[in-house]
């Protein structure tokens, strides 16, 4: 569990899925060749795992079987059951993404405003940082209940320490020269801010943004494992508990497609922003 | 060449600064500094390295209160940033989520103007100084020269009677450097406008200026002021510094600088 972060817009990154192609003109043969790449690691990774459970080497209960895993990822589907687990996490994982990098942002731009408040509040802000927050979720449990609200909350406090921390450094990187020009010009505080210190800190929003999703999904499974009645992180954790490790991947791999769904949907977002 | 006679627009009185260095004693950046800005003349400043040029200019500007003494702009004494005076910087400092129309009213939208009535001012500054087309260019899209222009529309767009330049050609390349200068010098000319430029740059200071104000090591006084007369009509940077007379002036103020080249390194 990462416990400090300080997330680093890349202005880079918004292009950097042509960024390497666009340097250097390129075949077609060229262009196929990452991803031929890719699939065949996937692929011969697959394989040998297959070929070893088959043989005897690595035993089917310790390790599952990528034969068995889809046989039973297809079932699961069909049964429906599979889709519910993954809409209840998403669902936990993008109601506290939403809720707690909306607050957090907004404090982290508001704490601009106030240089004694934000000094009064930075040690409290580093010492609830450098708690892993996972260990807050027992506390949320509490408070909340074992409902979807819990998971949701847990996701939220995640979330919001993240982007407060990240994005009133992001106001702290804007350029003191802009601020000066702004005073020079008869600018008001609450002018500056709004019409420079919250544009200037757009590209540490939208990467904390990218961030906070993988954290909002932490928040959300873990507080699964903890106690719940649905979700990809009950799911999961029935499922190891019975030795079903076909299963376990099952649920593993749908977490990694819905956290890649919902970075290819931040990227857009982040690209409409691109100045 | 200044003409005395015309009306001073901003009056520097004995202006002194020293910071706070917290352990030791007071450090003076300079003492007892006093000059007159006259309307319609471009006044350069140079000197040596920590003689306080930009902390001057931060107290013309309103942005520090000075030690003592006081600077009136129209007469009226300077006590807070009221965006009295344009302040260009050497770092351009467009806003690149901004289109190149949306700077140039940065200043206006802060004062208030109405926007229609900011777009229209914005516009006819753009036009006429060479940047119709580019209005809705994002500044990432021009060129060093051309962002140091719109920097100087939005200096303009306020119509300020006095301009603080602080270095603003010095990070632009040589060739971009020159015509920046020569028509920044006309604008303010045609204007009517006044201008006090801080330069490293002597050649720059001669070129542009009427009258060049020779600041000391620091703790900074006036060590002299000198009436620049180049005997040339236009504005042209080339044509300036083919004058017989550039070289005299360049010299006498190098010798007044006072710079030791065998000890600067």
């Amino acid at each position: 569990m990462v416990s400090t972060v300080t997330p680093v817009p890349n202005s880079g990154s918004k292009h950097s899925t042509h960024a390497q192609g666009s340097s250097k003109p390129e075949g077609l043969s060229e262009k196929f060749r990452i991803p031929v790449f890719q699939v065949l690691l996937v692929l011969g990774i697959l394989l040998t795992w297959e070929l070893l459970v088959r043989s005897g080497v690595a035993p089917v209960y310790l390790y599952g079987q990528p034969s068995g895993i889809f046989e039973k990822g297809v079932a699961l589907m069909r049964e429906g059951e599979l889709f519910i687990h993954i809409g209840t996490t998403a669902f936990e994982a993008i109601v506290g993404f939403a809720i707690g990098t909306t607050l957090g942002s907004a404090v982290g731009l508001a704490l601009w405003l106030s240089d004694t408040v934000a000094r009064i509040l930075r040690p409290l802000i580093v010492a609830i940082n450098g708690v892993p927050k996972i260990a807050l979720a027992p506390l949320v449990i509490v408070w909340f209940g074992v409902d979807m609200g819990a998971k949701v909350a847990i996701a939220a406090s995640l979330t919001f320490i993240v982007a407060l921390i990240s994005v009133y450094q992001g106001t702290q990187e804007v350029d003191q020269d802009l601020v000066k020009l702004m005073r020079s010009l008869g600018a008001r505080p609450l002018t500056i801010w709004r019409k420079v210190i919250v544009p200037g800190a757009t590209p540490w929003i939208l990467a904390t943004m990218r961030l906070n999703i993988g954290f909002a999904m932490i928040g959300a499974v873990v507080g699964e494992y903890i106690s719940a009645k649905k979700g990809l992180g009950y799911f999961i954790y029935n499922a190891g508990a019975l030795y079903d490790l076909n299963s376990v991947f099952v649920g593993i791999f749908c977490l990694m497609v819905l956290a890649l769904v919902l970075d290819v949907v931040l990227l857009k977002v982040e690209a409409r922003f691109k100045w | 060449m200044v003409n005395k006679n015309a009306q001073v627009v901003l009056e520097a009185r004995q202006v002194s600064m020293s910071f706070n260095t917290g352990t030791a004693s007071e450090v003076a950046v300079f003492q007892g500094v006093s000059f007159d800005l006259y309307e319609g003349e471009i006044l350069a400043i140079v000197g040596p390295s920590g003689c306080g040029k930009s902390t001057l200019f931060n107290i013309i500007a309103g942005l520090l209160q000075p030690t003592s003494g006081s600077i009136y702009v129209d007469g009226e004494r300077i006590s807070g940033a009221r965006g009295h005076v344009g302040y260009m910087l050497q770092k351009d400092l467009l806003l690149p989520w901004r289109s190149v129309l949306d700077n140039v009213t940065l200043g206006l939208e802060v004062r208030g103007v109405r926007p229609e009535q900011a777009r229209e001012r914005a516009m006819a500054l753009i036009k006429s100084y060479g940047l119709a087309g580019f209005e809705k260019a994002r500044p990432n899209a021009l060129s060093g020269g051309m962002r140091q222009r719109v920097a100087f529309m939005r200096t303009l767009a306020l119509d300020p009677k006095a301009i603080l330049l602080d270095e603003p050609f010095s990070a632009l390349d040589f060739q971009t450097r020159l015509v920046l200068q020569g028509d920044v010098r006309r604008i303010i000319r045609d204007r009517n406008k006044s201008a006090i430029l801080v330069t490293h740059d002597i050649g720059e200071a001669v070129a542009m200026a009427d009258r060049v104000l020779v600041l000391s090591h620091r703790p900074g006084t006036v060590k002299a002021i000198y009436d620049i007369d180049l005997g040339v009509a236009e504005n042209d940077p080339i044509a300036l510094r083919r004058s017989s007379r550039f070289n005299d002036h360049f010299d006498e103020i190098w010798n007044d600088l006072d710079i030791q080249v065998s000890s600067t390194a």
